[in-house]
């Protein structure tokens, strides 16, 4: 069983569809990349799953069960919201203390994640006086908290520093491979196509593509291989026998689109033409990400 | 239920707002306290009334369980708070016993603080104590309604969400409504649980608050419709509250 199925969920606001029978799973152990333009329904349904907005219709759940009725909700599932909230006059430290008392985890857990998120000699300042960096740092610790399986995180990367995102990236990597299920949504397109094994794409509320993340690349139009030889014309020719559509590409270098390096290369061992370079050239992630939400803008 | 209540406890005790405003009520008491019994004279029968019934513990717990639940709208706590508790029901429930306990705690602080200082100034100047017994049940009686309008605080808050509307219009509805009410509609104003109601639970004769029209429930019958106000503001919050969606 998925360590988070969202089956048909679908919701409405108004006038506005915010998310039409969306469904994706996650699995353990993996890191899941959940992209979509603005206002495509991302936190729309991360707040469902979480059970924070009522779902018009489907299902969403951790191991089968709903977020409202898992035993320990903190100690199973960790989540940071885009516009997580602090009292502005408390000090993260006591932020923490209340989370970590309403879920019933040990007091010197907060000190563990403070540490964990780099954040031990600010604990005692007030919130208020918090940067936007710090303040994700503070929603991580919160989610961290009860040590949960799931982590869910929303655009955490938002105000961090360039070593901030390293450590997150390396954070969401660690977790992943202790065998946690993250899930985590961002507009950040070159961080989260260094960070995530699987990617769910939506626009409109609608799913658009979903899978692992180098399957839905080559799945994209454009992906190909980029392939080389002393013998160019013989390679042209190797390849136009085998029914091959090719473009010349940079440096002598040819582009087949749409195939494969193995159809490429059987194709140029038909011709008896030695290759130099045999390489996939699958388009960037921000390609495809536009091509699956028509060109909205993030 | 337990972590619950301690978490909310928590929330109460880490921030300035709860000290000031508790702040706020003691000193407030205590000055009344120490004019009351500094100037002019008193008799056996009138000290307890003229001295002793200074605590204002009652109007700052109710503003306190107001700022305390609409707060987590304001501040969009709320998110954090249905994270780490998603039953809402128990949510409340852990909130609403929290400003009860604060509001009970405040109130025999304060009590014990006139208590001490009414005897204090009273004796110093050869003016007549009541009876220990009867500052006991007076604080009693105090510390019960203090409790009862936090929870009401509570179920208040849940309701309006905008917390300036709320603060200001419970403000009205004590300073302004029940006055006119006690006036013009003293049948209604017996039901009031901002004025008549708990005023008669702590005692206090009609007369003493100028609701001299007000046939004021003896203190069984106010404490049973409290508890009822009580019990249908909270059904109210936690039904609104089941059905909101947090954006």
């Amino acid at each position: 069983m998925a360590a988070i199925e969202i089956t048909g969920v679908s919701k409405r606001f108004g006038s506005v569809q915010a998310v039409s029978d969306l469904s994706f799973e996650v699995d353990s152990g993996r890191v899941t990349g959940f992209l979509g333009p603005n206002g495509a329904g991302k936190s729309t349904t991360l707040r469902m799953l979480l059970g924070l907005v009522h779902a018009d219709g489907g299902t969403a759940t951790f191991g089968g069960r709903r977020y409202a009725d898992l035993d320990h909700p903190s100690a199973e599932v960790g989540a940071v919201l885009e516009d997580a909230s602090f009292h502005p006059g408390r000090s993260g430290r006591n932020h923490l203390r209340i989370l970590a008392a309403a879920g019933g985890h040990p007091a010197s857990r907060v000190e563990e994640v403070l540490e964990l998120v780099g954040l031990t000699t600010a604990a005692g300042r007030r919130v208020s006086g918090y940067s936007m960096g710090m303040r994700q740092r503070l929603g991580i610790a919160a989610a961290l908290l009860g040590d949960p399986e799931v982590l869910i995180l929303d655009e955490p990367a938002n105000g961090l520093d360039p070593p901030g995102i390293r450590w997150m990236r390396d954070m969401l990597r660690s977790e992943a491979g202790r065998g946690r299920a993250v899930l985590v949504s961002s507009h950040l397109l070159s961080e989260v196509s260094q960070s995530v094994d699987d990617i769910v794409v939506i626009s409109h509320g609608e799913l658009r593509a979903r899978g692992p993340l180098d399957q839905v690349l080559g799945q994209a139009k454009g992906g190909g291989t980029r392939v080389r030889a002393e013998d160019r014309e013989a390679l042209a020719a190797a390849l136009e026998a085998a029914g091959i559509e090719f473009s010349s590409g940079e440096g002598g270098a040819l582009i087949a689109g749409g195939t494969s390096p193995e159809a490429v290369g059987a194709a140029a061992n038909q011709g008896n033409v030695a290759l130099s370079e045999l390489v996939s050239v699958g388009r960037s992630l921000e390609d495809v990400f536009f091509e699956l939400t028509a060109g909205e803008k993030e | 239920m337990k972590p619950l209540l301690l978490a909310e406890l928590i929330k109460l005790r880490t921030t300035r707002t709860f000290y000031a405003l508790a702040g706020v009520a003691v000193g407030l008491s205590l000055l009344v306290t120490v004019l009351t019994a500094s100037i002019g004279d008193t008799t056996q029968e009138d000290v307890l009334n003229d001295v002793f019934r200074n605590d204002a513990s009652t109007l700052f717990i109710l503003i306190l369980a107001i700022v305390g639940i609409s707060g987590e709208w304001r501040h969009r706590t709320i998110t954090s708070s249905l994270l780490a508790a998603p039953d809402r029901i128990r949510f409340l429930a852990a909130k609403t016993l929290a400003f009860a306990a604060a509001g009970a705690l405040l109130s025999v602080a304060i009590s014990i603080s006139i208590a001490i200082v009414a005897y204090a100034i009273l004796g110093a100047r050869d003016q007549p104590t009541p009876p220990l017994g009867d500052v006991i049940e007076l604080l009693g009686r105090n510390v019960g309604v203090a409790a009862l309008l936090g929870a009401l605080g509570v179920g208040i808050g849940s309701l309006l969400r905008n917390q300036p509307v709320a603060i200001v219009g419970i403000l009205i509805m004590v300073f302004v409504v029940d006055s006119l009410l006690g006036q013009f509609a003293p049948g209604v104003e017996v039901f009031s649980p901002t004025g008549a109601l708990p005023n008669a639970i702590q005692g206090i004769d009609p007369s003493n608050i100028g609701m001299d029209k007000v046939d004021f429930l003896a203190v069984v019958p106010a404490l049973g419709v409290m508890l009822l106000w009580i019990g249908a503001l909270y059904g109210a919050g936690a039904a609104l509250l089941i059905s909101r969606d947090v954006e």
